[in-house]
């Protein structure tokens, strides 16, 4: 495994924010590599910062202090961060007038024209997460362990060598959520990238390769 | 097809739903606008082309006038037939006189015409509904048709006419005799002043009603096809003898031209401000659907869309719902216009006002007419006003925060 370069890696990573007169200091100097193909868990208390590091990681916010890089590099631009990373929410998030092949397409459209393997591998994504007979429908029309498939589905259609989740099964029922991380665990490991997976649930945490555990502002043995 | 005017054209027409009530009232709204200003701005260009039409079946493109009786029209209607792009000339006199037909009077405007050059300039012809325009000599008068029903005169009657120079005879105390014209032609030109107070003779006729001698008050000119009237008009100014001045016919009728434009600037500027509310409604849709969908403009910017892509998408649904609202407002107002004559004619037999419209509005069917121009205008009067109507909900879109957006409730 340590032969592998690394996809993601975080420097004494800060964060706060304000709350009425004084700062919340949310992450102090959290530190992490993330290799090729690896599997990571993050798990923590409600609050603990889990999001907001995943957002630090993810390059939608920025830290107050510390470093990052991805696959070597500082910066990440928004197109960038749409090839090198695969996003899942809590929320799904998937666009209502879209049906879910478009849905999933739209992944691929923002990074440039789409054409027939575009579509082809969309089709084979939502194959693989058995929704091959639901291509046309709206999310209006899925079920919640649908929508996160599909959301799956779009995370992995540009081929990123990394997906970060974020507590992906936190809206679904038990049956459900143990379906998508078996999914989301199967196809990360099929195509070779690597999972930094955040959630409460301890039995999901621990199928990744590695577990971190955080607890004021820092990762703790688990 | 750029993913943000792919998204915006599928936020604009969701797949599954038919009927997209707030892309159907936004695209209403400028149809509606667009639809007005065809119609309004065709109508006012449609009363232009007919005044036009009628100074210049009336009058020709060009009229030369003396300050007096003009005493040699021969030698002024051959200095002007020799200025490039004139096709034709044809000498007037002209003046007011009274008519009477079984102890009926009237006071028309008579025009006295040369018979055998006067088609060349005005196609009195085409006008005759009644008679032979052929007909016409020394002896015989040609109506109006209002004219002639008023005073019960018809083809064959035989009208007296009497001159104001009879009433230079009266001085003398001499007896009126007045002249005994038969009536050989009734014309109908569509426009109610001429029709209801215009009667023709020949020049000849004229001239002795009038005592003019060999004189006539003026020269008709036909310019050919596409001549400049305004250049023409400066080229024939150099060219005449002493006596005369040439006037366009837009030079002859500039107030009434201009209070014409002005009339049809101010209909457009009112009824552009239709489109100008109908954008604000749009812009009112666009900005709440960009606080609706905050968070799905969070997830465009967490996978990959720059804020420029995000604005471009919000931008390009104004632009949409002005293409599409400007193209179902092109089909409407020019459905309306080409059936405004049965519109019209069904709204006055509801309300009985057939022979108002006529004698208010001088024309027996309401004229349209849209040039290029106008047309052009209002096309990108409205893809303009509908563009400005996205760009401030695009703006906000730009402005939000991908991660802010993803944690709005």
């Amino acid at each position: 495994m340590s032969n592998r370069p690394p996809i993601l890696q975080a420097r004494g990573l800060h964060k706060s924010y304000a709350s009425g007169a004084r700062r919340l200091q949310v992450l102090r100097g959290v530190e992490l590599t993330v290799l090729s193909g690896e599997s990571v868990s993050i798990r923590g208390e409600s609050g603990s910062g889990k999001s907001t590091l995943l957002n630090l990681l993810s390059g939608l916010d920025a830290p107050d202090a510390g470093e990052l890089q991805w696959e070597g590099e500082a910066t990440l631009s928004a197109a960038r961060r749409g090839r090198l990373i695969g996003l899942v929410f809590q929320s799904f998030y998937l666009v209502p007038e879209l049906d879910a092949l478009d849905n999933v397409l739209l992944a691929a459209r923002l990074q440039g024209p789409i054409g027939a393997a575009e579509r082809a591998r969309a089709c084979d994504l939502l194959g693989r997460v058995g929704l091959a007979d639901r291509t046309g429908h709206i999310p209006g029309k899925l079920s919640g362990g649908e929508r996160q498939r599909v959301a799956i589905a779009r995370a992995l259609m540009n081929k990123p060598p990394l997906i970060l989740a974020d507590e992906p099964t936190g809206n679904l029922d038990e049956g459900s959520g143990e379906a998508v991380i078996d999914l989301l665990l199967a196809l990360c490991a099929e195509s070779g990238c690597a999972l930094v997976l955040v959630t409460h649930n301890a039995a999901h945490a621990n199928r990744c390769a590695r577990r971190l555990f955080l607890r004021e502002g820092g990762f703790h043995p688990v | 097809m750029p993913w943000p005017l792919y998204l915006a054209l599928k936020q604009l027409f969701p797949t599954g739903r038919r009927f997209p009530f707030f892309t159907f009232i936004s695209i209403l709204g400028v149809a509606l606008g667009v639809g007005l200003l065809i119609v309004c701005i065709s109508v006012m260009g449609g009363f232009g082309r007919e005044i036009r039409n009628m100074i210049v079946n009336t009058q020709g493109e060009v009229q030369v006038r003396s300050e007096g009786l003009m005493q040699d029209p021969r030698a002024v209607m051959d200095a002007i037939e020799k200025v490039p792009g004139v096709l034709a000339t044809t000498p007037f006199a002209e003046g007011v006189v009274m008519l009477q037909y079984q102890n009926k009077p009237a006071f028309p405007a008579i025009q006295g015409v040369d018979a055998n050059r006067v088609d060349r300039v005005i196609p009195l012809r085409q006008f005759i509904v009644a008679g032979e325009y052929d007909a016409l000599d020394d002896d015989r008068v040609i109506l109006s048709a209002q004219l002639a029903m008023t005073l019960g005169a018809r083809l064959g009657s035989r009208i007296s006419v009497y001159s104001p120079l009879l009433l230079e005879k009266l001085k003398t105390d001499e007896i009126l005799i007045p002249r005994e014209l038969e009536v050989c032609g009734i014309f109908e030109i569509g426009h109610q002043q001429l029709d209801s107070s215009v009667v023709i003779v020949t020049l000849r006729t004229m001239q002795e009603l009038y005592g003019l001698g060999r004189a006539v008050h003026g020269v008709n000119v036909k310019l050919g096809e596409g001549i400049d009237p305004d250049r023409a008009t400066a080229d024939i100014n150099r060219a005449l003898p002493v006596d005369g001045v040439a006037k366009s016919w837009m030079d002859a009728n500039q107030e009434f031209l201009f209070v014409l434009q002005l009339e049809k600037n101010m209909i457009f500027f009112l009824l552009l401000f239709i489109i100008v509310v109908a954008a604000f409604s749009v812009a009112s849709s666009l900005l709440i659907a960009v606080v609706r969908k905050t968070r799905e403009i969070g997830l465009l910017g967490a996978l990959g869309a720059s804020p420029g892509q995000v604005a471009a998408c919000f931008c390009c649904q104004g632009v949409i719902i002005g293409i599409v609202g400007t193209a179902a407002g092109l089909g409407l107002g020019f459905a309306v216009v080409h059936f405004r004559n049965d519109l019209v004619a069904g709204f006055t037999r509801l309300t009985g006002s057939q022979a108002a419209l006529e004698r208010f509005y001088q024309f027996s069917q309401l004229p349209a007419y849209l040039s290029r121009t106008d047309l052009l205008l209002i096309i990108s009067s409205a893809l303009i006003v509908s563009t400005l109507a996205g760009l401030l909900p695009a703006w906000r879109a730009a402005k939000l925060k991908p991660v802010e957006a993803l944690r709005s409730e």
